[in-house]
């Protein structure tokens, strides 16, 4: 920006991505997610490879026996083997999204840059939406690259194939991802600049974090009657798949709530979402993605929703008078 | 002539001064409001797990009532009869989620509140040794841990005896007792970790930050390793096993016992008869009390400079 300009959107987006650029801690943080994730895959290859093995030997054993009955193999979807990444991505990505958003506003205020800025004749709200732009801008650039890193492994280390239709499932998974660690990012951006202390924002974005990403899935997980069993409970009782939806329906009520619970966390929309694309979920595994993307449009609409809230809440929550404020 | 008492240093520490920091530390603690929204939230949640466990359970026996009487299944019900501390399963993990990282968030605060309000530099200029100092303020943040701990124990005992219609048994009143000394020796760590991020990092939220990063790859990362287990599926109450094959006995071999979260899970899960795995405990309450005295001796080795204001001090 020279001297004499007035400050605009794409101005303050550019700046913001240039101090991105400079610094180390973004690559850093990135970098340790798609490592996680990488080798979530590395144990999902590894691990199919065992079961895989393991089920020939047992063929081998039959042969030997003399036995004419040979059990299906197990088949390797290759993009089942993001199932833990996705994870990863729900967990870790969810927390340095906050980061990241914390940083737009903690950096600004720890440098003293917001007062030079504003003494310029500059909208109330250019600043905020143009730290917005700039973390869509880094997000999609991260995810662009986390998931082709994806793609790379699952090719590589789980030595599958990917086919045509994949890239379009690995590409609706990405933009799930982006809109769900935007919306994280915003967030604490506006928790940031709405709290009067910084820390205290930091700490209210870590609490929602801890209450949305684990403990409303996991008190979700844990009502869920199934889960109640080592090995899943109708399993132990011998209770077929159809008869067991048969039983549940007369706890609709009970399932309701338990559902409701789950999906009032972004994170459980977000998985789901994901695993559908991903084929993670059985029912949707080799789906034609038209069809998965018709069944997934609640998730990833209320997904949307959430993210566009949490975008105004960045931008009006960043607006002038908060970042003008001095800390107590 | 000066006599031989008086030219005598003095005594770099002393019980006195000990004690002061100690209760300087259990005051400060107390006042500071953001660990409290931590502690609210782990009562709460604590609170609220007593419920869902007898809910779950009231459910899933009528699942079993509703499946027996259609002829579905002719084994017996699964959850005929549960431990007395069943209902208490959720605990542990909110020990490992919440607990862990309110222990953090107290470590942090504790050492960068005495770093920026410049208590330390004053402190220090009084006969006490960093060890001294360091340690009072770690015994400090263990008592107030004890005592959050004391209440969600108590929390524990009004659930369960609310669910039960009477007071639990004398042994699983013990066992809750054992349960809760084990939490204490599995936070103190993470405490720890906090106040080393407050000692050398120069903002407070690489301070914040750098802990909770760690803990997150001790909590989701390294046991996924030993395991396959899915991340998410580390949130489960009950520890994974090992998973079979020669890649996952190697690195089960190298990261398990760095694995402090499932070591707490399975000795935890022990204590409250959620499993019967009595070889493990042994070896995990052996894991906790090294990576706790461990992380310790490193705080303690603190040198003095790092606590004074030169080294990456932020006013």
């Amino acid at each position: 920006m020279s001297p004499g300009a007035v400050p605009t959107v794409r101005a303050t987006a550019g700046r913001e991505l240039m101090e991105f650029r400079r610094g180390r801690f973004f690559p850093l943080l990135l970098g340790l997610l798609a490592l996680v994730m990488v080798l979530s895959v590395v144990v999902a290859a590894a691990d199919f490879r065992i079961r895989l093995a393991d089920y020939n030997a047992y063929v081998e054993a039959l042969r030997q026996s003399g036995s004419a009955v040979v059990p299906a193999p197990g088949q390797l979807f290759p993009l089942q083997l993001l199932r833990g990444s996705i994870e990863y991505l729900e967990l870790l990505g969810a927390l340095f999204a906050i980061i990241i958003g914390y940083g737009m506003i903690a950096g600004e205020k720890q440098r003293g840059t917001v007062q030079l800025v504003f003494s310029r004749p500059v909208g109330r709200f250019t600043l905020a939406t143009g730290k917005v732009a700039a973390l869509a801008v880094i997000w999609c650039a991260a995810v662009v690259m986390v998931f082709l890193v994806l793609a790379a492994a699952v090719v590589t280390i789980g030595t599958a194939t990917l086919q045509p239709a994949d890239a379009g499932r690995l590409a609706l998974s990405a933009a799930a991802a982006w809109i769900y660690l935007m919306l994280f990012s915003c967030t604490a951006m506006g928790l940031a600049a709405l709290c009067h202390r910084l820390g205290t924002g930091l700490v209210a974005a870590l609490v929602l974090w801890l209450v949305v990403v684990l403990i409303i899935p996991q008190i979700g997980d844990t009502m869920d009657p199934d889960n109640q069993v080592p090995g899943g409970l109708f399993r132990s009782l011998d209770i077929a798949k159809a008869d067991e939806k048969a039983v549940l329906a007369h706890f609709s009520a009970f399932e309701g709530a338990r559902n409701g619970l789950e999906v009032s966390s972004v994170t459980k929309l977000f998985e789901r979402s994901s695993f559908a694309f991903l084929g993670v979920k059985e029912e949707f595994n080799q789906q034609p993605v038209s069809t998965v993307w018709a069944a997934m449009l609640p998730y990833t609409g209320w997904l949307a929703a959430a993210f566009a809230a949490s975008a105004g809440f960045a931008v009006l929550a960043a607006g002038k008078r908060n970042l003008l404020r001095r800390e107590p | 002539m000066i006599p031989p008492a008086a030219s005598a240093a003095p005594p770099r520490s002393g019980p006195g001064r000990f004690a002061a920091v100690v209760r300087h530390e259990l005051l400060a603690s107390a006042r500071e409001r953001l660990p409290q929204v931590l502690l609210a939230v782990f009562l709460g949640v604590v609170a609220v797990s007593g419920v869902i466990g007898w809910l779950t359970r009231v459910t899933v026996t009528a699942v079993y009532n509703e499946a027996l009487a259609e002829g579905l299944t002719d084994r017996p019900n699964p959850f005929g009869a549960v431990p007395e501390l069943y209902y208490l399963r959720n605990t542990v993990i909110y020990i490992v989620l919440i607990g862990a990282l309110l222990a953090i968030v107290l470590g942090v605060r504790s050492v960068l509140r005495d770093r920026r309000s410049g208590t330390v530099d004053l402190v220090l200029t009084r006969p006490i040794s960093t060890a001294s100092y360091l340690g009072a303020k770690l015994a400090g943040l263990s008592l107030w841990l004890a005592a959050v701990l004391a209440v969600a124990a108590a929390i524990n005992v009004a659930a369960v005896s609310i669910i039960l219609g009477r007071l639990p048994a004398a042994e699983s009143a013990a066992r809750m007792a054992g349960f809760y000394v084990l939490a204490w020796v599995f936070l103190l760590p993470f405490a720890v970790l906090g106040m080393l991020g407050g000692l050398y990092s120069s903002r407070e939220t690489t301070a914040l930050l750098v802990p909770i990063v760690g803990w997150a790859f001790l909590t989701f990362v390294l046991p996924q390793l030993g395991t396959a287990a899915h991340p998410v599926a580390l949130l489960n109450p009950v520890a994974v096993p090992p998973a079979p094959g020669g890649f996952f006995r190697l690195s089960g071999a190298v990261f398990g016992p760095l694995s402090v979260t499932e070591h707490f899970k399975k000795a935890g899960g022990v204590l409250l008869q959620e499993s019967q795995e009595y070889d493990a405990v042994g070896p995990a309450w052996a894991v906790l009390v090294l990576f706790a005295l461990v992380t310790a001796a490193v705080l303690l080795a603190t040198r003095r400079a790092r606590l004074l204001g030169g080294e990456g001090q932020q006013r």
